[in-house]
Formats: structure tokens, sequence, C-alpha cells
């Protein structure tokens, strides 16, 4: 929204420099995104006198022109009487006139905000010396109009610099209008302006017109038309208002200056009777409506009879702009007699759209339900100046002394006289909000101590009237603050008016109890960093995928919660779980040229087939997720890469887990990217639960994602790590005083046999001594015909209470090597 | 008829034995049955057509299974158990010089260490919510204009990717309310992920985080707020600050405010230069009725703001993208 000063300061002091404004505008009402000097673009712009103006020889279009600009101009060419000579195109130029004169060097205004400017000088045309140019409405940058120069009123002294004419010597404000969503008043210049005026701590006066209405000029009381406005439904509209005025005087145009106001701020003048609902609007954030007369009658079938009603469904509308609109129950109609005409709060209709030739015009003053205006003006795509403070909730008490008001403009504007009575359907009338509070409680909620007077001067200041009681006080909101319901929304005022910074900080006093921390949070961390100690490299990535990556990692879109409105298609599904985004990030990384690296990410996950909370949304997983991949292949499989890197996060954390074959007919869908048989479930010795995957990923899963042959990953459920990392049990054993022995035994074992096996079967054995034993392998070797393996491990003994002999190690490697051998069916080699 | 069954028997059975079974989807013979469609009498047509499809189909599904098949047989099954591969040598971990943890987590646990220490529980933030967490509990009237702006993303449920921590607010209430009801206060933190509709560019992104702050007491003030959010600055900057605000407007708070500081000398900061960090106010007295606690005896205030913005601010980086690249040339500057 754009505001400009010159406008707010024909309603109050502003005694601040724009800088200082712009600050306590900021600090006590709205940010203001920018301020435009305007000023600066009508700099050089003069008012002069056409002393002659002929055409020029051989020219069917062009004179030559001798204006007076007073003296004014310094570097200009002079003739002998003092004159300048332009030459100048408008067909309308004649001698007598006062026009606009853009001297040489000077940027034509309407250019001046653009990335070309246009910069005047002097120069011959036909051989005709020019100096600058005799400028057009357009050209001025005050509307549309460029057949011909703008012509100002004769009394106006030459030399007269144009933006002082205008009062264009102004900053323009841009406010940031999100933070006004609960101020319809700030949406007029006489609301924006009564803050202004109370942030700098000065009464604010509200016309007295709008507080109570212009006086109403009743001009053909004698055989008035019988205006009729019915609101059928009172949920759509709290009130409607409207009168028919006659005898437009269409010759007659707006004033200049309130042309010049309305166009800085981006509404274009079109004709005086739009320009008058167009100024009342950005006046007083009241949006009006005028009605051709005729037309209406005509399609009413000769009733002045105006309804307000919901649309019906397949009912069509053409609006203004030439679009033909379907219309839905939601949508607010005004129809004359059956037949829609507009809609309400949005567009007018074709049908009664003013025209040049307008002699007659219903004006309309209204307001309407503000949730279905929003949902008109999502369905309809409008988002015109009237929708966006109708969507703000207008007060309905403000419609009347607007419509007065714009009856006496356009009396004065287009000599229009009313010919109805002012009319109006106004089902339910608003009671006013009664606020009753006490002094502690304000400067209980802000930390002030703002005393009572000055309580009372802000309230007032804005409008509020003010009683004072033994208890406190009681204020009552003025009709145009819908938004004061509570003793906080007055407190507010009282904080924000006075300056929110002028309030002292100070620190909430607490106990020395010390604040839990969150041990999952805490052990997150723990792993992010033995992760990257490993090498490994955290990524974030998106929650949302594409239906291409879940096909791709062999998941079911039915199994992911989908996203309805996305604006992209990248961003159509939750995904379920981290892998098939890791894996997505390997290709471009090693294109840039990284060939060995590990990837990780800790997030949460989504899965429907996981079910509701007992809030009734959705579960979330919290899961870990990591792969590695070189881009050049490897002795070895990529897994026991992947599992390097899991075995070390595992041994860090003294987590026990154990690594199980998957069957082919697993479906969860976090398996679904891995190839099962070269992937293993994780697995919890403690309650044999499966908490994740490792492994290398399906061939068709490695051709979609581009994925080199050496690439592995795992994905766990960290929620269960931590169930698992916190039941785990600290023991320390005491360092033995006696040297300990190891001895190393190859086993030769059918290739079906695990390594596992062979470990888990000398760890039994090695239970029956007393003894502190670790067994570590050394070497895992295959022949080529891959029948047979041959694992070589080292035995490591320590006994706590002697040296252990040659015959004793000797004695437990034969029992374990027997019962390996025996239960195993190896060889010892 | 007879026809297309014994070339589909025949095609389905060189299928199952083919090493590349998607060549045979391009035999002669079907396009065969296709062009025989226009040769038959008009009221054949369809039917006959119905039945060639039918058997491409089904052809397609035989390919499909094929070739898993034989993706499996030619799958080495692995010794998962096993410390490393055969005949290979022990794997080694990468270089740790290379590993690098993600700025945002670690400016996260910087963040939330701070407010730990200040006396606030953290707890992280949902990432699918519902309309109540978001905005019902909130003092969000339906349908009201505030929440345009948030565009919200919706499921086809109707559950929300949440766009702001405060979807936590209502549940750190309801949870902290028999302390507080029994003389202690509500001091709590919600960080994490939220969400926006928003097309990305440099300084737009539909996925971001936030931390969002809750205090309530019989005695909570407004100046309490901005002298705790002066406080956890000054430690994060390590340095004394001055602040500024400005009224803002967010339904679960009244008053709302915008919270500036001073920019740091830290960030090359000079007097006048301002960062807006959060937006904050004293909680709607509706929002605290919504976890059932009395609003003429408690009053809270509570804040929430970006992360993003001060790992920007701290290192310089330019484009808000690259959070979440997953571009390893960007994870390894922050060793």
């Amino acid at each position: 929204m754009i505001v400009s000063l010159n406008w707010l300061k024909k309603y109050t002091n502003i005694n601040l420099s724009i800088d200082d404004l712009t600050l306590l505008i900021g600090a006590r009402l709205v940010e203001i995104e920018e301020t435009v000097n305007i000023g600066e673009k009508y700099k050089d712009t003069v008012v002069a006198h056409v002393i002659e103006a002929k055409k020029m020889e051989g020219s069917d279009h062009l004179n030559v022109v001798l204006i007076d600009d007073g003296g004014q101009n310094k570097k200009v060419d002079r003739d002998s009487n003092g004159y300048i000579q332009v030459v100048c195109g408008a067909s309308n130029i004649a001698t007598g006139q006062n026009v606009v004169w853009l001297p040489p060097t000077s940027i034509v205004p309407s250019t001046y905000s653009s990335s070309e400017q246009f910069v005047l000088d002097s120069r011959s045309l036909r051989g005709v010396i020019s100096n600058g140019m005799i400028a057009s409405p357009k050209e001025l940058d005050l509307s549309d109009e460029h057949e011909g120069i703008l012509v100002l009123d004769s009394d106006i002294k030459s030399g007269t610099e144009f933006s002082k004419f205008l009062e264009l010597d102004d900053y323009l404000l841009d406010i940031e209008n999100k933070s006004l969503t609960h101020r319809p008043d700030c949406f007029g210049i006489v609301g924006f302006a009564r803050e202004v005026s109370a942030i700098q701590g000065l009464k604010f006066n509200t016309p007295d017109w709008l507080l109570q209405g212009s006086k109403f000029q009743n001009n053909q009381i004698n055989n008035p038309i019988d205006l009729q406005v019915i609101i059928d439904n009172s949920e759509l509209s709290s009130r409607y208002a409207a009168v028919v005025m006659s005898d437009i005087d269409n010759t007659r145009q707006t004033p200049l200056i309130i042309q010049s106001y309305l166009s800085r701020i981006g509404i274009r003048p079109i004709s005086a009777v739009v320009d008058v609902t167009n100024y009342l609007m950005m006046l007083t954030g009241q949006p009006l409506h005028a009605f051709d007369y005729d037309k209406l009658v005509a399609v009413s079938g000769g009733r002045p009879e105006i309804h307000v009603r919901a649309g019906r469904n397949g009912e069509k509308l053409e609006l203004l702009d030439g679009r033909i609109i379907s219309l839905s129950e939601e949508d607010i109609v005004i129809a004359a007699g059956e037949t829609a005409i507009g809609l309400a709060g949005a567009m007018g209709g074709a049908s009664t759209a003013i025209d040049k030739n307008t002699k007659n015009i219903i004006i309309e003053s209204a307001t309407f339900n503000l949730y279905n205006l929003r949902a008109t003006q999502m369905r309809h795509g409008i988002f015109s100046e009237a929708i966006t403070r109708f969507t703000k909730g207008q007060p309905a008490e403000l419609s009347m002394p607007v419509l007065l008001e714009a009856i006496r403009l356009m009396g004065e504007w287009t000599n229009a006289k009313c010919v109805s009575k002012v009319v109006e359907s106004y089902p339910v009338e608003l009671t006013k909000s009664r606020i009753d509070f006490s002094i502690n409680t304000v400067n209980s909620v802000l930390g002030s101590d703002i005393k009572s007077d000055l309580i009372t001067r802000t309230l007032e200041n804005v409008g509020f009237e003010v009683q004072l009681n033994k208890d406190g006080i009681i204020a009552t909101a003025p009709y145009w603050r819908g938004d004061i319901h509570i003793v906080e929304d007055i407190i507010e005022e009282i904080g924000r008016l006075n300056g929110f910074d002028n309030i002292n900080p100070t620190l909430p006093t607490r106990d020395f109890s010390a604040s839990l921390v969150s041990h999952f949070d805490e052990f997150r961390s723990q792993i992010r960093k033995i992760l990257v100690r490993s090498g490994a490299n955290e990524v974030l990535t998106y929650n949302f995928i594409h239906g291409d990556v879940l096909r791709k990692s062999g998941q079911k879109e039915s199994n992911s919660y989908k996203i309805i409105n996305s604006i992209s298609p990248d961003l159509q599904y939750y995904r379920q779980s981290l892998t098939p985004s890791l894996i997505g990030l390997v290709h471009p990384n090693i294109k840039q040229g990284h060939g060995n690296f590990a990837l990780f990410e800790l997030n949460k996950t989504h899965q429907k087939e996981m079910g509701l909370t007992e809030e009734n949304v959705p579960v979330e997983s919290d899961m870990i997720a990591l792969v590695v991949a070189n881009k050049n292949s490897q002795s070895g499989s990529a897994y026991y890469q992947a599992k390097k890197i899991l075995d070390y996060l595992l041994q860090v954390l003294e987590i026990d887990l154990d690594y199980k074959t998957i069957s082919n007919t697993n479906q969860d869908s976090l398996y679904a990217p891995f190839e099962y048989q070269r992937s293993a479930r994780l697995v919890s010795g403690l309650n044999d639960l499966s908490i994740g995957i490792i492994g290398e990923y399906k061939k068709s899963v490695s051709k979609a994602f581009k994925l080199p042959d050496y690439a592995a990953g795992f994905e766990i459920n960290v929620a269960e790590l931590f169930e698992l990392y916190q039941q785990k049990s600290t023991s320390y054993r005491q360092i033995s005083r006696y040297p300990g022995s190891e001895r190393d035994i190859c086993f030769q074992i059918d290739n079906q046999i695990t390594y596992s096996q062979i470990i888990n079967a000398i760890n039994d054995s090695l239970k029956k001594v007393e003894l502190e034993t670790s067994v570590a392998p050394v070497d895992i070797y295959q022949p080529d015909n891959g029948l047979i393996k041959n694992i070589t491990v080292r035995i490591k003994m320590t006994s706590h209470d002697h040296t252990l002999t040659g015959d004793e190690v000797s004695a437990i490697v034969k029992s374990v090597s027997d019962s390996v051998v025996s239960s195993l069916r190896a060889k010892v080699i | 008829m007879q026809n297309i069954e014994d070339i589909g028997k025949k095609l389905l059975d060189m299928i199952a034995r083919s090493d590349v079974p998607r060549d045979i989807l391009k035999s002669p013979d079907i396009k065969k049955l296709y062009s025989n469609i226009t040769q038959l009498p008009a009221e054949e047509r369809g039917q006959y057509g119905r039945s060639v499809n039918e058997l491409k189909v089904n052809l397609e599904t035989a390919v499909l299974t094929r070739e898993a098949e034989l993706e499996d047989s030619t799958v080495e099954p692995l010794d998962v158990t096993a410390p490393w591969d055969v005949n290979s040598a022990p794997n080694r971990l990468l270089d740790t010089e290379q590993g690098t943890q993600h700025p945002l987590t670690t400016e996260l646990e910087n963040v939330v260490n701070i407010f730990t220490r200040m006396g606030f529980e953290a707890i992280e933030s949902r990432q699918i919510d519902d309309d109540k967490h978001m905005f019902g509990t909130l003092n969000f009237h339906e349908d009201h204009p505030a929440r345009d702006g948030y565009d919200t993303f919706r499921t086809e449920e109707g559950f929300i990717p949440p766009a702001h921590t405060s979807t936590m607010q209502n549940r750190i209430l309801l949870s902290g309310k028999e302390k507080l009801e029994s003389g202690g206060q509500i001091a709590a933190i919600s960080y994490g992920r939220v969400f926006r509709n928003e097309d990305v560019d440099a300084t737009h992104e539909h996925t971001f985080y936030q931390c969002e702050g809750v205090f309530v007491s019989e005695t909570a003030n407004l100046g309490q707020m901005l002298g705790t959010l002066r406080s956890f600055f000054e430690t994060y900057y390590g340095q004394k600050l001055k602040i500024k605000t400005q009224p803002a407007y967010f339904p679960f708070v009244e008053p709302g405010l915008e919270f500036a500081i001073e920019k740091p000398a830290a960030l090359g900061g000079k007097p006048g230069e301002w960062l807006e960090m959060l937006g904050c106010g004293m909680i709607h007295p509706n929002v605290l009725m919504a976890a059932d606690i009395d609003p003429t005896k408690y009053r809270g205030f509570a804040w929430g703001g970006g992360i993003e913005r001060l790992v920007m601010l701290k290192y310089g980086i330019e484009d808000l993208r690259h959070f979440e690249s997953g571009k390893i040339q960007f994870l390894r500057k922050f060793k």
C-alpha cells in the first residue's frame, strides 16, 4: 500500500523529518518498505504561459510556440522578449493557455522511474529549434491521457514550480500491508493519519463528516425515485446503502489536484464519477461502487430494486473486465431484480458499467462478509484495491458517512443531484466494544510503569472514549476499531503508541534447578560427531520428493502422504525413507569431481502404513541413513565399506547389533531400494527386533540413480537405536597383571557357513574357560572355485591369577578347534 | 483368436527362457497381430483389439518378472556377517579430515544449547501435523486472512507440513500445565523444520528451520521477553547488543512484535544497522485457554525465528539453496 505524506498532512500535523517519521512509524505502527521522494521527478517542471502558438510551415500538425516561464530557467536560449521557443505537436495548444513546460536537461516524469529515462534537450525539428517540451498529462505521470497537452487554469503565475502547484513535492511511503491485516482503518488515509498523529503523542480530530456524516441535500424531494435495497441473507452483508443521482455532467473533470493525488498512489483517474468512488476509498478505506442507473433499470425490468444475495450454481456473470465467470453459492452477488449485475465487493458487471454517456447513477456503499469475499477472491483471482479493503473487514458504521460524502463530492465534481432518498438495509446494528481494565493490568503485562493520565490520553488520541472509575478505566472503542475485543488489545495500543522500545528489558527470575536436557538430542548429536569423524558429510535433504523417486526406489506411492497443492512436481510426496534422497545425491557429486565419499542424514520419515498417533497425526520415524560410494571399482564389495562405518559407529556407541539375512519376500518400504542378497537386517540381540538395514542397492535402483558399482549404505531407526543405547550396561573389568597369549587358527569351511557362525562357535566354546578372551579376524580367503573359504582368527586369552603356560593355551585352542570343527563341519588348516 | 493364444503362448515361453526378454516385445509376431485388425470385419475388430492389448500387458508383466529373475540369479549373495570381503584387505574408514557436520545442525545445536543453559527445555518440532495444532489452537479463526500469509502445503488427508514451529506450542503448554499450576513455570523451546509453499530462489526456500520459545508464569511480562531475547543474542554473539522492536500482527500473540538487534561487530556491523531476527509477543489469552491454562492467572510470552539467517550472517552465505543441495563442495566448507 502506498501512502502520500502530503495527503497525510491534510489530516494531521507532522513535525518530523521524513527519516525520523519513517523510524517512528516503523517502531510504533508498521514497517515501511521504502520511501520515495517524488518531488525529484518534477524538479525542473514549471508552469508557463503560451504567448503565441502558430502552425509550423510545411507541417500538418506541428506548432511553433513561444512561452513565458517567468524567467525561471537560466540556461535556455530566449528571444529578444525573453520568450522561449518550443515545438509542440498537440492539437489543443492555443495562445493564452497556461501549460506545463519541461525544460532541456529535465527528465520526462513518466520515464523517471523506468530503466530508460527520457532526457530532454534543445534540438532542431525541421530546422526550427525546440527547447524541451510542453507536457501531456501522461508525460507528467498524472493519467493515461496523451491526446493533448495539459492545460491549466488561467490564474496560475508563469514560472510557478509545477510540483508546488499540485503538491507534488511529496514522499510516498510503501507500507508492508501484511502486519495491518487486522486494521482495516489503516487502509484509508484518515485512519493512517490518526495513527501517525497518535504515535507523535498528538490528539487526532476525525473529520466531522466521518463521525456524523455530511449534511444530506435531498434535491428532488417532490418526485423521488423509489429505490429499494434488500439484503436477502444478513450473513452475506451487514449493511447496504445506496442512492440515485442524476444529471451527470460528463464534460466536467475531477479537480486536477485530486487526479494528481490518485495517480501518485497508483490509481489512474478515469472520470469524475469513478474518481469520486476511488478517492473516497483511498481516503476512508470504504470501497464504493457506481452503477449506470438506466442500464440497471433496464436489466431489472423497470424496477430500481437491488438485492444482495448468494450466487446460484451455474449462474453466469460478465464482469467489467469482459470476463464471463460462473458463480458459486459462496459468491455474494448484487442483483437488479432477479439478474446478477455485480460480484459484490470484488468487481462490477459489464451490464451496468459506467461509460462516457452515463447520465444517471446509483452509488453503493456497503459491507460484505469478508470470508465469502476471500473465497471469491481466490476462486476468481480478483485482487483489486476494493476487495483488499473489504477482506480486512470494514465496519458497517463507515458505509453511511462515506456515502453521504460521496453525494456531496458527486454534486461538486459532476453537478449530479440526488433523485432518491438515501436508502439502506442494515439488519443487525453492531454494538461498540467496551473494555473495563485496571492500570495495574496494563503495567503487569507490559512490565512498564505507565500512569493513568498517559493511558487516558493515548487512547483518546486514537478516538477511544475513556471513563475513569475508582478501580480503573473503561474504554469504548470507536466504530472503526473492530479489532478491539479484550484487554490485551487495549494493552497493545498503549504499549505500541508509547513505544515498546521504552519498556525496560528485564529477565524472568527462576530457581537454580537445572533444566532437563534431551538425551535423545544428545544421542543424535553424538552420532553426527562419530560419523563426521569417520569421514562422512552430513546433508539435509527435502521431506518431499517426486513420484518418480518413489518408483525408482521400488516404493509404493500409496504409502506416501501426498501433497495436493504443491508448486512443483518435485514436491509431490512425503518420503518414506531417507535412502532415496541420499542415493539421489551420489551421481551429481561424482559429476562434480568427488570420487570417494560418504553422505549421511538424520531426519524424520513418514509412511501411511505406520498409522496415526494418539493425537491422530501421522507417526513420524526418526532415521539415520548413510550412503558410501566410490566412482572407481574397489577390491571387495561396497557392502563391507558401509559395514565398516556402521561397525565403527556401533562400537563407539557401545551398541551390539546382529547382521541377519533378509528374505526376498520382505515388503518393508525401508528395504525396497536394497538388494536382499547383499544386505542385512540389523537386529538387536536384546529383543530380536529389526531396527534397520545395511546393504548394496538393487541393480534397477543403481541404474535409475546412476550409482557407481561401488555403492552401499544403511538406514536405521534412531529412536530404537537410542532405546538400545539406554539399555546398555557399563561394565569394567580390571586390567590383568599377567600377560596374555595369542593364537591364530585358520578354519576351512563350506562357503555357506557365515563368519558370525564361526565367531559364535568360538565364543561359545571360550565361555567354558574362566579367562578374559577376545577373538578378531585376521584373514578371509576364498579359492577361485568359490565352494569353500578359509577364515583365520586370532584368539587372545588372559588369566587374572597367573601367566598361562603354553600347554594351557594349546589345550584351550584345541578345545575351541574341536568344537568348531564338530559344530560347523570345519577343518583346521 | 486361436492365433492370438498360440502366439501368446510361444512368446511367453520365449520370454521365460530369454536372457534379454525385453527384445521379445519387439517381435514381428506382435506387429502382425496389430496389422491384422484392419483386415477384420468391423464387428470383430473390437474384441480382437482387446485381446491383443491384453496379450501385450501379459507379455510386459512376464518381461518384468523374467528381468527380476535374471537380476536375482546374477546377484552373488554376500556373507553379511563378515568384517570384510573374501580375499580383500580389511576396510578402512574414509579420511577423517573429509568429514563435516551440516552448518544448520551445528547452529541448531548451538542455539538449543544456549537456551538449555538459560533454563529452557528443548523439543523437536513435528514435520507433519494437523490444522488444530498449526492454526486452531493458535487463535487463527478458520478462513482468517492471516492464514494466507503462511502458504501452507496440504496432504490429501488434510494434514499440514507445519509452516511454523508454533505448531508445538499447544503441546508445550499442555505438558507444562501441571508444573505451572504447582508453582513452577513453563520454559521450553521447539526447533525444527518448517515448510512454505513458495518458489525457491536465493532468498526463498520451501523448507527451512525455525526455533520457537515459550515462557509462561504468574508474572511474565513484555519487558522480560525483551530481556530474555536480548540475553540470548548477547550470549550468541558474545557481546552487548542494542535491541529494537516493531509492531507486528500474529494472531497467537497480543501484543505482537518484530524484534531486531543492532548488527554485531562480529558481523561487521556499524551503529545504526539493524538485523530483524524474529517475531515475538505476549501469548494471546485464547492460546492459553486452548491448553486449559487460566489467562487471568498466568501470562506468557513466545517468539520464533529462522535458523538459516543466523548461519548465513555468520558465514556470509549468499544463497539459501545451498543448504539442502547436498553438494559436497558446499558441505566441506564447514570443517
